[in-house]
């Protein structure tokens, strides 16, 4: 299987800036230095705490943001720099389900419009008639009633909601589909059927994610393969098993052992993790994990590490770990 | 042992223009010296409006506590004139919100605000005492260089930490009890397991009975020791921590805990177990047992017949066909 969407070095700093003639003053190293790819029919798991950077690699793979710098390929082709016409065209076949269902569907427009405005937009579809068909398959395929077309968005729960975002990212038939904490906002019986619809559509379209999200159980669950940023460095990158089993990063480790579970008496040693996430502005020196870890030394604190692989298709970010092989 | 605080039969109605519901029906619950009770349940299910109640903080209208008892340390909470009941808020009852952001005031430092607390309740001692008192707890918290820290605003400091100074403002005046509605909801889960660790740590060495209420299953397993399972406004299922978990008998106790992933191996990428449709509107709830229209062990009597809290395997199962032991 080739890769069907693959990223290299990509890097996305938001200037800050200031002063009186706002003058750039600074940065926020949302993302830096990024380079993975995602197969066809595979899903990548992208998990980190808040502001590390996971969003904003999102939207720079789907050219919702511009990156900084670094190149995106998307079947083989450098969409990087595309434009205009050939950007729409490329925007068919890459969608995005948002965290919120709540603020990402339009009050004033049916449920029916939402769904068929994307399909407008890319003149699928001959005829009106055409497109209201395509709606209510659309509907059925995420689970919801085919009168829901005539319905406004507030009339929905929080789950069915986040169905109507499914179903209208899925409305092109795109090939790629970046999944923004899809099941977050969800209480959790509800997040066991989301999950349940992503992991069908799937299989049924032939779809390839990118599943974002920060909760480690949900990715591992759904993810083939898992990425854990840190202050908007990958650290660590495995198949979703192999990081479970084997985890090297101690960030990775610490996350791990953070999740809470839900069974009486199987404790585990838990590592906690002191302080805070340091501020993306002004990252710390050397790998950017030091102030926080609890294997870090002298060497950590000055040279920034690589991302290496240190397992059989297991990549690691960590000096101590590599200093092992 | 005698229980700090007893809730019997409680009801609570709110009014709305769609009509009136009962947001928490009929329940009961005891909290124990140290130790924790933990209501867990799907956004509205009625855990906050059961601890709001117990605070007597229920806004009134729309809401009002129709009947039951509320006996904290011997005496009748829902009795008490409202001055009476100040004087227990925050000083014998404490509460910790979900939100440190919008539960803290952005113009007050938080020295300032968990002083506050102190010079309400704590009136024999001097401005000194009670300075050094509200120091003591933004280290207690663990929060570093308190006598710095005590002149930051909230907003300069980060969710984590403010959850540490409403957790120090919950506990200056060495309350009985903790009340803490999802009090790491808001924050990542690295921040979460130090929180969750802080509370545990000051729990055992104040021995302060709490009440923790959270949707999170995994929060549950590891800090309670008794839990309440709620489902519409009722408690479905109630028993010890290792009752529930290793025993439920609820199918919504056990759909609950079916539907989140586990880390085990081979169960990657395959179907979770879940629970249909929604959480019924408390407007409109079905006939008999409020869960019979998702529940998979339905039969006649479930649409017929509400069930009641009796003891199943054990401990305590609001439900006619219990599933008994997985």
């Amino acid at each position: 299987m080739s890769a069907l969407v693959e990223i290299k070095g990509l890097t996305k700093h938001f200037p800050i800036k200031g002063g009186l003639f706002q003058r750039q003053t600074g940065s926020v190293q949302a993302v830096t230095d990024v380079s993975f790819s995602i197969k066809k029919g595979e899903t990548l798991g992208l998990v980190g705490e808040s502001g590390c950077g996971k969003s904003t690699l999102g939207r720079c793979l789907i050219r919702l943001l511009e990156p900084t710098s670094g190149q995106i390929f998307f079947e083989g082709k450098d969409i990087t720099n595309l434009k205009g016409e050939a950007l729409r065209s490329l925007r068919r076949k890459m969608q995005i389900i948002f965290q919120d269902p709540y603020a990402s569907l339009n009050p004033r427009m049916t449920v029916g419009s939402i769904i068929s405005e994307p399909l407008e937009i890319h003149r699928i579809g001959e005829s009106k008639r055409d497109r209201i068909n395509r709606v209510q398959e659309l509907l059925e395929v995420v689970g919801l009633r085919k009168e829901a077309a005539f319905r406004y968005p507030h009339e929905f729960s929080g789950g069915q909601r986040q169905r109507i975002g499914i179903a209208r990212a899925l409305a092109v038939q795109p090939e790629l589909i970046v999944c923004d904490e899809p099941v977050s906002a969800l209480d959790v019986s509800i997040q066991a059927q989301v999950i349940n619809l992503l992991m069908d559509l799937q299989q049924k379209f032939g779809l390839t994610y990118l599943f974002i999200a920060h909760d480690l159980k949900v990715v591992e669950h759904i993810s083939t393969r898992v990425a854990v940023m840190y202050l908007g460095r990958i650290v660590e990158m495995a198949e979703s098993e192999e990081l479970y089993k084997h985890p090297q990063h101690p960030y990775t480790q610490a996350l791990l052992s953070a999740i809470p579970v839900p069974k009486v008496g199987g404790k585990k040693q838990r590592v906690i993790l002191t302080g805070d996430v340091p501020s993306p502005v002004n990252p710390p020196s050397g790998c950017y994990f030091n102030p926080r870890c609890p294997i870090a030394d002298g060497g950590c604190k000055v040279t920034q590490p690589e991302l290496l692989t240190t397992r059989p298709q297991h990549e690691t970010r960590c000096l101590k770990v590599s200093a092992q092989l | 042992m005698n229980p700090i605080l007893e809730v019997k039969n409680l009801r609570t109605k709110f009014t709305t223009h769609d009509g009136s519901f009962y947001a928490v029906d009929d329940i009961s619950f005891k909290v124990y010296e140290g130790k924790t009770l933990g209501l867990v349940g799907e956004s509205g299910c009625g855990k906050s409006v059961s601890s709001l109640s117990v605070m007597r903080l229920i806004p009134s209208p729309p809401g009002v506590i129709e009947s039951g008892e509320i006996i904290f340390k011997g005496r009748d909470l829902l009795k008490l004139s409202m001055d009476e009941m100040r004087s227990i808020r925050g000083n014998q009852i404490g509460m910790i919100f979900q939100e440190p952001m919008t539960s803290l005031n952005p113009v007050f430092t938080i020295g300032d605000q968990i002083e506050e607390s102190l010079k309400l309740h704590k009136k024999d001692l001097s401005g000194k005492q009670i300075r050094e008192r509200a120091i003591d707890m933004i280290r207690l918290v663990g929060i570093p260089s308190p006598e710095k820290r005590f002149f930051d605003y909230p907003h300069q400091l980060s969710g984590g930490m403010r959850q540490r100074v409403m957790i120090a403002m919950a506990l200056s005046c060495s309350p009985d009890l903790l009340i803490a509605d999802e009090p790491t909801t808001a924050l990542d889960v690295t921040i979460q397991a130090q929180i969750l660790e802080l509370i545990k740590k000051l729990q055992t060495e104040l021995n302060t009975a709490m009440i923790l209420i959270t949707h999170d299953l995994g929060v549950v397993a590891e800090t309670c020791h008794e839990v309440a399972v709620m489902y519409a406004g009722k408690i479905v299922e109630y028993g010890t921590v290792e009752e529930i978990f290793n025993s439920p008998q609820h199918p919504y106790t056990k759909g609950l805990l079916n539907s989140v992933p586990h880390f085990e191996t081979g169960s990657r990428r395959k179907k979770l177990e879940t629970i249909p449709g929604i959480v019924p509107s408390l407007v409109n709830l079905p006939p008999g047992c409020r869960f019979s229209d998702r529940c998979g062990f339905k039969t006649d009597i479930c649409s017929k017949q509400e069930p009641k809290l009796e003891t199943h395997g054990g401990h305590l199962t609001a439900c006619h066909n219990p599933v008994g032991a997985p």
